[in-house]
């Protein structure tokens, strides 16, 4: 019987990522017992927790599918690419995946700094499966889409993190795999790149091929899966359309409670909700790409489900990636809102500059209680994008000027300028 | 679990990663160093000095060519403890590379050893004149045995590698631990001496060290690669002496290494390698979770 099914599942026709029954766990240990000490002194077992990173997730993808998995951070969702991608072999259950796979789940990944391009592209292409001659046949093609051809012999410690992480990409869709899995890769780098490695994804998926794609775009998920797969808590809560899978998904995001909020405050949860929130410039006009250090004015619209004596309202600044940027609560500055009785509303001001460099941002107001501790309830989040600006790459804007306070300075002209700049931007 | 065949089918698609990873190991190794390769020659040529004003001049233990005596045994040695050292941080120190690809883990200490085993030859190129000058064109003609120890000792010294490297994942004090280790096993090994030094002794304390040095693997390497490169050194029979410092030792030249010796390196060499890489890849399950 058993041998029957295995048969079915390895037949030619079968599906092309097959996922039966997976759970994956990982030991969260208290203290972790990694020396000698440790074990002498702790003459029991050491004390940690199972969590189930994946719990009896099953699922078929089809060959030349293209299939977006979300889910909120700590859903399971980059675990499931691991284990698709053998990096972890599965606790239970069974996982079949037939033809190449290829993973996309850093760009880049065992870059050597003080080796150049060149030696680098042989290096991560090796990582990655390919042959030397594999490797010799796209080479040409990995330097001109990456446009990294001036900077070949350059050590890539060199690299602008825009030339890093294009090299990495570059190489990574030459594998032309079967299945390709890809983890969030597109929301890196600048627009330009997102736009171009996106067409690439299409290209790859219009060939016929498996895609599995990871990301908190939901509009790339959009544009470029036909299914979607919505993980929560390790658990598959969905397997469908695109469009529906998304909605549930932007709704167990509004209602997802914080981490540390396991110690729920009972019956306080979502007694106050988030009815609106809006995000313009200081003068109440609304705002489409800003550019870095401009002045923002968020007013989130509040609402009493039941009697409170007092609550906060919070703010948390996302990357495209999900990496969270900044926290910060009325509480945190001294203001807290009510008494708000039952269906009473309150508006809530905060004034704040985005001191950050060009990419695709998220805000999500949330409402706390008044220690700021426990999250009630966010809103839906609010999209900030920043223009990219000349002077500066990275994450935060320091708001930095050069002056030479002592020795001769020089006013460097155009050309010089530009050619920083042709690095960077190449 | 994968198939032991499946698994060693992985490892030969891998043998351009593992080339790969050689080259970046040469290449990166002595990049910020303005001396770069040489320290590959240096350290060894040092050491020899060092010991040879000890042993050689200051205590003579009455060894021949002592230099060439010590250097023939130090090389082989700084192979096999280079390697192993630089092993034990393979999996450790790429956890980036362990959690965001899959490869064959093997691949990462198996060109630790590649590399020094490069160091090794490129090192010995330059020492063999230096050995021929000391003991004569036999150093040449037993050349073929000079290799296949080589051989057996890279088997050796990959089985090691593997358990080094797989162990100090879980157990993270071993890599403190192992300098200790190294320390005592390289006294334990007869590199700066003559095992017949320990090996004739009457003193109970120094025969209880002898055994432990004679079933010492290590013991067997330095002594074929020695017998073929330097030749052997025997206490001249029928000495009854209360100190060591007394014996008389007869040095011959280079010869072909004792075929028992030989057979039993093989056997222990193709076990360690085995015990390695089963174990290594029974701790590679997790690897991803604890690095």
């Amino acid at each position: 019987m058993l041998d029957g099914l295995r048969d079915l599942i390895r037949d030619e026709d079968g599906p092309a990522v097959h996922v039966r029954g997976l759970t994956e766990t990982f030991r969260l240990y208290h203290s972790r017992p990694s020396g000698i000490k440790e074990r002498l002194y702790r003459f029991s077992r050491p004390s940690w927790t199972d969590f189930n990173a994946l719990q009896d997730v099953t699922f078929d993808v089809g060959a030349g599918e293209a299939v977006g998995i979300v889910g909120h951070n700590g859903s399971g969702k980059s675990t499931l690419l691991k284990v698709l991608a053998r990096i972890l072999p599965p606790d239970e259950g069974e996982v079949v995946t037939r033809g190449r796979v290829a993973s996309l789940l850093e760009l880049g990944a065992g870059f050597h700094g003080d080796l150049s391009g060149r030696e680098n592209i042989y290096l991560n292409g090796a990582i990655l499966g390919l042959s030397r001659a594999e490797i010799d046949e796209r080479f040409d093609e990995i330097v001109a889409f990456a446009g990294v051809g001036p900077f070949l012999d350059t050590a890539v410690r060199n690299y602008s993190s825009g030339m890093y992480v294009r090299l990495g990409f570059a190489i990574a869709v030459t594998v032309d795999p079967e299945i390709l899995l890809v983890d969030e890769v597109l929301s890196v780098g600048d627009a330009a790149f997102q736009e171009r490695s996106l067409e690439r994804m299409r290209t790859f998926r219009d060939a016929g091929k498996t895609l599995l794609v990871v990301s908190h775009d939901l509009e790339a998920i959009g544009a470029l899966c036909d299914r979607v797969l919505v993980l929560d808590r390790g658990r598959l809560r969905f397997d469908g359309s695109v469009d529906q899978g998304l909605a549930l998904y932007e709704q167990l995001t509004r209602t997802a409670p914080r981490e540390h909020d396991e110690e729920d405050e009972p019956g306080r949860h979502r007694a106050v909700r988030v009815a609106e929130a809006w995000l313009t410039d200081r003068s109440g006009d609304p705002i489409e790409a800003v550019a870095p250090g401009t002045g923002l004015l968020l007013r989130v619209r509040v609402h009493a489900e039941d009697d409170v004596d007092a609550c906060s309202v919070g703010l948390r600044l996302e990357r495209g990636d999900g990496e969270q940027l900044h926290e910060t609560h009325a509480a945190w500055h001294g203001l807290g809102i009510g008494p708000l009785r039952a269906g009473q509303e309150a508006v809530v001001e905060l004034r704040l500059a985005a001191n950050v460099l060009a990419g695709h941002y998220r805000l999500h107001p949330l409402v706390t209680d008044a220690s700021a501790r426990f999250a009630w309830a966010f809103g839906t989040p609010l999209g900030l994008e920043v223009q990219p600006t000349r002077g500066a790459v990275g994450a935060v804007d320091l708001a930095a000027s050069f002056a030479v306070s002592d020795g001769p300075a020089l006013r460097l002209g155009a050309e010089q300028a530009g050619q920083r700049d042709g690095v960077a931007d190449a | 679990m994968r198939t032991l065949r499946g698994k060693l089918v992985d490892l030969w698609h891998a043998r351009e990663l593992l080339r790969q990873f050689v080259a970046k190991e040469l290449k990166i190794r002595y990049k910020n160093s303005s001396l770069g390769f040489l320290w590959s020659l240096l350290t060894p040529a040092l050491m020899t000095l060092v010991f040879t004003a000890l042993f050689g001049l200051a205590f003579d233990i009455g060894v021949d060519d002592y230099p060439a005596f010590f250097v023939s045994g130090y090389l082989l040695w700084q192979f096999f403890q280079t390697s192993s050292q630089s092993s034990i941080t393979a999996i450790v120190g790429n956890g980036q590379l362990i959690k965001k690809v899959y490869f064959p883990r093997e691949v990462l200490p198996l060109s630790m050893v590649l590399a020094q085993l490069t160091h090794f030859l490129l090192a010995m190129l330059v020492v063999g004149p230096f050995l021929i000058y000391s003991r004569g064109w036999g150093v040449l003609w037993h050349l073929p045995a000079t290799l296949l120890v080589v051989v057996l000792l890279t088997i050796f010294t990959s089985g090691m590698a593997m358990v080094f490297a797989g162990a100090n994942v879980p157990f993270r004090d071993l890599q403190e631990l192992i300098v200790v280790i190294f320390l005592v096993w390289f006294y334990a090994t007869p590199v700066l001496y003559p095992a017949a030094l320990v090996t004739s002794s009457t003193n109970g304390v120094v025969q209880a060290l002898a055994g432990v040095a004679t079933a010492n693997p290590m013991s067997w390497f330095v002594e074929l690669f020695r017998t073929s490169t330097f030749g052997t050194v025997r206490a001249v029979p029928g000495q009854t002496v209360d100190s060591a410092a007394e014996l008389v030792f007869i040095t011959t030249g280079p010869g072909w290494p004792d075929p028992e010796l030989l057979a039993l390196a093989t056997v222990v060499s193709v076990l360690v390698f085995g015990f390695g890489y089963v174990l290594f890849n029974r701790l590679a399950l997790t690897f991803a979770k604890e690095v």
